[in-house]
């Protein structure tokens, strides 16, 4: 049986063009974090510091809350909470209705990817424009993000010239910087149109109050100074302690990311806009959204929700590298991804995606806050194997080899018979169709054929030989 | 409405938090602002630094692209952003919020008062500037009475007047020093180099939707 997940992976892994675009990105932003984390005195302290920063705060998460939310109203924000992905779009398209919003802009936003927000305001008569150069690409095209940080990595330049041709009748153009121009101009005046300006949060400080959002474009600044209203939507797992704290994400963040020092903008954002103030929105509302966040903190990969989606470990991922972030089904790819998403959405409709992974580790190696990314995926397997029926013939399988795997006798016995089997079904050495239950391991590869001697075997042979001499 | 999610979220939060698995971590050397951790703090960035800070962040400026000029005098300082700006619409920050007198070479400049569509048509925004970071050659800016955020955003090219009193070694302490200042303010922007995105084919595209041109002007 191919399930939805193989489908779509067996599709992205026989995609050339996905794999030059997949290949050429992962291996760039790979070594540019490798660069940019030797620009840092003592990376692996201010790692350790962030992790801990995080930990704490999730321990106290309630606290947090309590305490941030009092700071925002403080500064002069308003306070909504969203238990889930639809109550949080209802929220947000009735500040927009009671403001008499026609157009929205939106800052790049993973939370409103998740709550399908630009189709509950459409849905409302309302225009919603993305910003971000990438996201935008991706509401042309009517197209998904596939990476966290670089949400149009599947596409070609020339892909992008010919939909901006067709969508925008502007002249093609398979030069990115004057694709990037026809989108400054048609963005430009979106932003001064623009009554609402929506975006995520990067980071809220506890201490302050304050929302902290980067962008390296400056969309992120146009839709925070231009429009009205400005609304953030975002999860309440979102929170670090104290500004230095800050410092430390922000630095760990940008290098993790894209390899900078710091983010070409990073906009810190304490209210709405204050007497004397020539610009900024008038109205800001903060939207903390749990959607499921509440459901992985009780459990064992409560952890995930340390992580800052700076997309290392999609770039780090051998398994993200070669079947893209489509084939993940939903909007949070990679290893992240395969964690948070069954977190979110529930174990029974992803079973699968725990298991794309080879558990080497590169993840947690380059996670900025040392998530133990292969521990939660494991544990993810043992959930996915309880709520969801296993074959008959596979537990079997599996209960006789632990029967067999627990007693040395009998499985050295076992191992002889089967070295032989193998032995007997190779050809120069290789195994094209295993018997039995291993059948599906040689589907798609050959299996090296066994030893004559096994080392304990060869071992033995060798001490009475040096004993004998 | 809200008031029943907020509460059911805070309670699951409780109820979560008994059955959570948070690994254990240490605290470490925690830096939390306190003095004598920020001086412990701008040891650790000290060798970069021997160049002094005003070098320091004349080299990470650079590094971004940004043009750094490092003139003498006040008067120079004057010259240079007047033959920077010649020629082109300007847009600025209040005259009483720029060093150097800056205001007297841009005479009948946009302010951040004016319609949004007329400063959108400025050439160029001049400001000054909160604070310049020398760690990450960048410029921290407040919005506030005559320091609109539109100056440093709407315009293709940004020129910033920087005095070497706005220098601090690095974010944290600036973050550290002078919590009061940036309370004070509805809106802070950290500028680190010209706006950017590799988001095509990950081939480098500057000034996308901020200023793709940022000049910065130290004087004495």
């Amino acid at each position: 049986m191919t399930t939805a997940f193989q489908a779509r992976a067996r599709a992205a892994i026989g995609n050339h063009q996905l794999h030059v675009a997949l290949d050429r990105t992962t291996a760039l932003l790979g070594l540019r974090r490798s660069t940019a984390v030797g620009s840092l005195d003592d990376f692996e302290s201010v790692r350790s510091h962030a992790r801990h920063a995080k930990m704490e705060l999730l321990r106290h998460l309630g606290d947090s809350l309590r305490a941030f939310e009092e700071r925002l109203l403080e500064n002069g924000a308003q306070v909504h909470w969203a238990d889930t992905g639809a109550d949080a779009n209802r929220i947000i398209v009735e500040i927009a209705t009671r403001a008499g919003v026609r157009r929205v802009a939106k800052g790049k936003s993973m939370a409103s990817e998740e709550t399908h927000l630009n189709e509950a305001l459409e849905h409302a008569g309302i225009t919603v424009i993305e910003t971000d150069l990438g996201e935008y690409i991706v509401q042309l095209a009517n197209d998904r993000p596939s990476h966290i940080i670089m949400p149009i990595v599947h596409m070609t330049k020339e892909d992008v010239g010919l939909l901006m041709h067709e969508r925008m009748h502007v002249p093609y153009s398979d030069d990115t910087q004057v694709l990037a121009q026809y989108a400054r101009e048609r963005l430009r005046e979106e932003f001064l149109r623009a009554e609402m300006g929506v975006t995520g949060a990067n980071f809220g400080v506890v201490e302050n109050g304050t929302i902290c959002l980067v962008t390296n474009e400056g969309n992120g600044r146009m839709v925070t100074t231009l429009p009205r209203v400005h609304v953030v939507l975002m999860g309440i797992e979102k929170l670090v302690p104290t500004m230095a704290d800050l410092d430390r994400f922000l630095k760990l963040l940008a290098r993790s990311a894209t390899g900078q020092k710091l983010t070409a903008y990073t906009t810190l954002i304490r209210g709405p806009r204050r007497a004397g103030d020539d610009c900024g929105p008038e109205d800001v509302h903060v939207v903390l959204l749990d959607n499921g966040r509440t459901t992985i903190l009780a459990g064992e990969t409560a952890e995930i929700l340390g992580c800052i989606r700076c997309g290392a470990c999609l770039n780090a991922c051998p398994v993200y590298r070669t079947i893209g972030g489509h084939a993940y089904g939903d909007v949070y790819p990679g290893p992240v991804g395969a964690i948070v998403t069954p977190g979110l959405r529930g174990i029974a409709h992803h079973a699968e995606l725990p298991g794309a992974s080879t558990l080497c580790g590169a993840c947690r190696d380059v996670c900025p806050v040392r998530l133990d990314i292969p521990r939660m995926l494991l544990a993810l397997r043992q959930e996915a194997v309880k709520e969801t029926a296993q074959p008959i013939a596979l537990r079997a399988g599996l209960k006789a080899f632990a029967a067999i795997a627990s007693r040395p006798r009998a499985y050295r016995a076992a191992m002889k018979v089967m070295r032989r089997v193998l032995r007997a079904r190779a050809t120069d050495g290789w195994i094209s169709r295993a018997p039995g239950l291993a059948a599906g391991w040689t589907a798609s590869r050959d299996l090296k054929a066994p030893a004559a001697q096994t080392f304990e075997d060869r071992w033995r042979a060798y001490r009475a030989q040096r004993d004998a001499s | 409405m809200t008031g029943d999610a907020r509460t059911a979220i805070l309670d699951r939060i409780t109820r979560a938090l008994r059955t959570a698995r948070i690994p254990s971590t240490t605290d470490g050397d925690r830096f939390v602002g306190d003095p004598e951790k920020v001086a412990l703090h701008r040891k650790d960035v000290g060798p970069s630094f021997q160049g002094g800070l005003q070098e320091r962040f004349l080299l990470e400026a650079r590094a971004l692209g940004v043009e750094a000029f490092d003139e003498p005098s006040a008067d120079a300082v004057r010259r240079r952003l007047a033959a920077v700006v010649d020629g082109l619409e300007v847009l600025s920050w209040n005259g009483d919020r720029l060093p150097y007198d800056g205001s007297a070479v841009i005479p009948g400049a946009t302010l951040g008062t004016a319609p949004i569509r007329q400063q959108a048509h400025a050439g160029v925004g001049v400001t000054g500037c909160h604070a310049a970071i020398a760690e990450t050659g960048s410029l921290v800016l407040l919005s506030g009475p005559g320091t609109a955020r539109t100056v440093s955003l709407l315009p293709p090219l940004h020129v910033a007047l920087v005095r070497p009193d706005d220098l601090v070694p690095t974010m944290a302490e600036y973050f550290a020093i002078n919590p009061r200042q940036l309370a004070g303010a509805s809106s802070c922007t950290i500028v680190t180099g010209p706006s950017r995105s590799g988001d095509i084919e990950m081939s480098l595209t500057i000034g996308v939707h901020g200023p793709g041109r940022i000049v910065v002007i130290i004087g004495p």
